[in-house]
């Protein structure tokens, strides 16, 4: 899973981006939707630990621009309490336990997760429960926890790598709303009020809005009555500003060049848009696109760039899919006077995928490369409810399954025809960063 | 996670093989996957200012060619398969990490073994290796945090090889030659100083088998080799104010602390999880939820073979730095004055051993934790020793480590001339 996170945090990670990550409904995994419309996915493990992941689709794009931030500002709130739940006294509950809770807010989704042993569940589960539906939003608190979050946009800010991935999505996505950043702005933040979140946390965490993902020691009986139990008492919906949705703007060349203080090192992003999660043949195409371009030492531009030439410090890509859009993008570490040859040399690397046929023995290769990465990605409950719960918010579960057999049935025409229709040496968006 | 879950333990088996290398195999059938550790006892505390960075470049280079295969044929057995493949170094060791599904592991052990037993060390990719580090070094300074905690841990480690500067290792990776590296190699890659540990799809029989197919043709050193020994550093104040023009400031305090042998370790640990494990934690609490100072709040103390460091941090504002610095000092000191209650230790109790449960879920982190307890001479019983011994610890003992361990603070605060100025 590709998660950008600020560089040490505790709490609220900003995953601005999940990458593609195929998983199946396998190993019994069942999923229910309960009559109130909140939809339930099991999987029993023989771990110890069991975990509860709560997706609510109640991301960045479901703000309206002027509310940006408002998402992942609610998803710290939730922690701070209900009528019957003290600030603070959910997170005692669990991790004095020897559990571990968290959350996590991106443009399609937040979501919240508690790791703890299966017989804890019975007495933490209610907890989580309350505090997702009732979130009572003191405040006092949110004056209070409003700086936390402005701490965590300054923190950000000192970070070269978020303000130049920023500056890409900002080009990429146009107004769009994976263009605006997660956190929002100083502000807008200083613009809202709790009623304001309150609207917006009661529109939008609702069952037919909401995944809970119990995977671990338990079986699918007593997951299903606890969670029938916990998650009845639904706030009743308030009206709340809509987001105006805006189009994926159309691929165009854009070039941007920052320079930045505090450092080291020049850096090249180059980045193509791609289909969102409705079109998973060609997702999985450009996947495959992204593993033989930079993923491992034998890609091709590792080699050629890393190894061989020795034009950069490094490279790497990534291939991230969203809702509405997906993105592959190659990021290069290098000197500041090799950024125009490097980036001619890999438009001839992309025009070469255009015209001619990948070799059987590299397609298999990134194939396999991508597969044993999922088999590895499936080890822990943590990481199963985190697929399953992603999936099932920004598409269904389903597809969760369908994805490792449509990657595994792309062929080299596959990928030509997808490289032509996405990969341009004409429209791609580039960002650049270069010391003062 | 209660501690009763912690004792069930996967078939488990060590071993040593004549040769004298340490195997240890656990059989743990919930994935299909098997992952393999192979540490060496030689890592950055084995260095000093003429030869620091030596075991990260050693690492570096060790899996860019053997005396049959070239950089890319290596990589091109890993990548067919879609293994993982790599090395590193630590503090106290360098590893070697395999990851495969269970069905490609001889194939991926068997190249783990050529280069361990025969690297080539190729000249062209030492340069390559080289230049990557020192950008890896310079790009270290771009992040806040780095920056002033590596001027704190230069500071209080003066005179230890855990102090050793990145201006020094700049110097040192400069001019080491291939010779360097298989000198280094010759006197650390040897049987006796080498622990394998084994985890996943796989039966411990087959798992020491195989690696006795591996490794146990390579030949036992007729010389043992002379233990590793750390200069005693002394305990003393010191103060860094690096002035950079960031929107968040840092401040960094801390001491000198024992190491994993050492009486308090049991103690620190706990009092660490006390102050910054979680969101429950005494600093996230009081100084994040209550004042809204930080996003980035917490301590830590590392498990270290020679003196330790206990850390607590803090990423604030840039006016707020004196009541962020006096907020960190407040807790610390209250925990030399003030006991914890029966309920504060007992809750920090099931914290730690519930995490420590939850830090080796997969066959990767099982096969980290055992084997590095192996490699420091703790062995792997220590995986249950460390869980008696947070058990064990009492209120007093909370309270006497902390009298002991905090006194003489070390702070590093970076962050605009104006908030930081005054600290100097």
């Amino acid at each position: 899973m590709q998660q950008f996170e600020s560089a040490i945090n505790n709490c609220a990670q900003i995953s601005h981006l999940v990458g593609v990550m195929p998983t199946g409904l396998h190993n019994g995994a069942t999923m229910k939707r309960l009559e109130n419309g909140l939809t339930v996915i099991h999987q029993e493990m023989t771990t110890p630990a069991t975990v509860v992941d709560v997706w609510v689709r109640a991301g960045a794009n479901q703000e309206p621009a002027a509310w940006s931030g408002m998402a992942h500002f609610l998803e710290h709130m939730v922690f701070k309490g209900t009528q019957r739940l003290q600030p603070g006294e959910f997170d005692w509950a669990i991790e004095s336990q020897g559990g571990m809770t968290n959350a996590a807010t991106s443009h399609d989704y937040a979501h919240f997760y508690i790791t703890v042993a299966a017989e804890a569940l019975p007495r933490t589960l209610p907890y989580l429960a309350d505090l997702l539906l009732c979130a009572a939003i003191p405040a006092d608190e949110f004056v209070r926890e409003r700086q936390v979050v402005l701490e965590e946009i300054s923190q950000a800010h000192d970070d070269p790598d978020w303000v130049g991935y920023q500056t890409l999505c900002e080009l990429l996505y146009g107004k769009h709303g994976y263009g605006r950043a997660v956190l929002g702005t100083p502000e807008i933040l200083a613009a809202r009020s709790p009623e304001e979140m309150r609207r917006f946390h009661q529109a939008h965490y609702q069952p037919q809005n909401m995944t809970v993902v119990v995977a671990g020691g338990i079986s699918q009986a007593d997951t299903l009555s606890m969670v029938q139990q916990s998650f009845s008492r639904f706030a009743q919906p308030l009206w709340c500003p809509e987001a105006q949705p805006k189009p994926i703007p159309e691929p165009t060349h854009q070039r941007q060049v920052l320079q930045l203080p505090n450092i080291e090192q020049s850096r090249l992003t180059m980045a193509w848009l791609g289909p969102g999660i409705a079109d998973v043949s060609a997702a999985c195409a450009l996947d495959i696109l992204s593993m033989l371009l930079g993923g491992g030492q034998t890609a091709r531009l590792v080699r050629e760039l890393r190894e061989e030439q020795q034009l950069v410090q490094d490279i790497s890509s990534s291939f991230t899919l969203q809702k509405d859009c997906s993105a592959l993008s190659l990021s290069m570490w290098l000197e500041a006077h090799q950024v125009e040859a490097v980036e001619a040399r890999v438009c001839d690397r992309i025009t070469e995928l255009i015209h001619t046929p990948v070799s059987a023995a590299e397609l298999s290769k990134a194939k396999r490369l991508i597969l044993t990465d999922y088999a590895f990605s499936t080890e822990t409950p943590g990481q199963i409810a985190g697929l399953y719960g992603y999936y099932a918010t920004i598409a269904e579960p389903s597809l969760a399954a369908t994805y490792p057999q449509t990657l595994e049935s792309t062929t080299a025409l596959d990928l030509q025809q997808t490289a032509q229709q996405y990969l341009s040496v004409d429209n791609y968006t580039a960002v650049i960063l270069h010391p003062v | 996670m209660t501690s009763s879950t912690l004792t069930k333990q996967p078939t488990t088996l060590r071993t040593t093989l004549s040769n004298g290398l340490t195997v240890i195999a656990i059989e743990n059938p919930v994935a299909d996957i098997i992952a393999s550790r192979i540490f060496i006892r030689a890592g950055h505390g084995y260095e000093t200012a003429e030869n620091s960075g030596l075991f990260g470049l050693l690492t570096a280079v060790l899996t860019k060619g053997t005396q049959q295969k070239d950089a890319l044929e290596i990589a091109e057995v890993v990548e067919s398969i879609g293994a993982g493949f790599g090395a590193d170094v630590a503090s106290d060791y360098s590893i070697v990490s395999l990851k495969t599904v269970s069905s490609d592991f001889e194939t991926v052990l068997a190249l783990a073994a050529e280069v361990i037993q025969q690297p080539s060390f190729p000249e062209a990719e030492i340069d390559l290796e080289r230049r990557l580090i020192l950008q890896g070094l310079k790009s270290m300074k771009e992040q806040p945090f780095s920056v002033a905690y590596n001027h704190f841990r230069v500071s209080i480690y003066a005179g230890h090889p855990y102090g050793l500067t990145n201006a020094q290792t700049e110097a040192c990776l400069a001019n080491f030659t291939q010779a360097d590296l298989q000198s280094a190699h010759q006197q650390y890659f040897r049987t006796d100083n080498i622990v394998i540990t084994v985890v996943g799809r796989i039966s411990p029989k087959l798992s020491v088998k195989l690696v006795e197919q591996f490794f146990g043709g390579w030949k036992p050193p007729i010389r043992p080799l002379s233990a590793v020994s750390f200069p005693q550093i002394k305990r003393s104040a010191r103060k860094i104010v690096t002035v950079q023009e960031t929107n968040q400031a840092f401040v960094v305090l801390g001491y000198l602390a024992d190491s994993v042998g050492g009486p308090d370790y049991a103690a620190l640990k706990l009092v660490s999880t006390y102050l910054g494990n979680g969101l429950s934690s005494r600093l996230f609490v009081e100084l994040r939820e209550k004042q809204g100072l930080a996003y980035d709040v917490s301590a830590f103390y590392p498990t270290r073979l020679s003196q330790s460091q206990f850390i607590a941090y803090i990423g604030t504002a840039p006016d707020n730095v004196p009541v962020a610095l006096a907020g960190l000092r407040k807790e610390i000191t209250r925990l030399t004055t003030t006991p914890l209650s029966a309920e504060e230790l007992q809750v920090c109790k099931n914290k730690i051993l519930g995490q420590y449960a939850l830090g080796k879920q997969t066959n990767c982190q099982i096969a980290q934790t055992l084997g590095w307890y192996e490699v420091l001479g703790l062995g792997m019983e220590f995986d249950e020793e460390f869980q008696r011994a947070i058990a064990a610890v009492t209120v007093e003992d909370v309270q006497s480590a902390a009298k002991r361990c905090f006194t003489e603070e070390s702070v590093s605060v970076l962050g605009p001339a104006a908030a930081v100025e005054p600290l100097r």
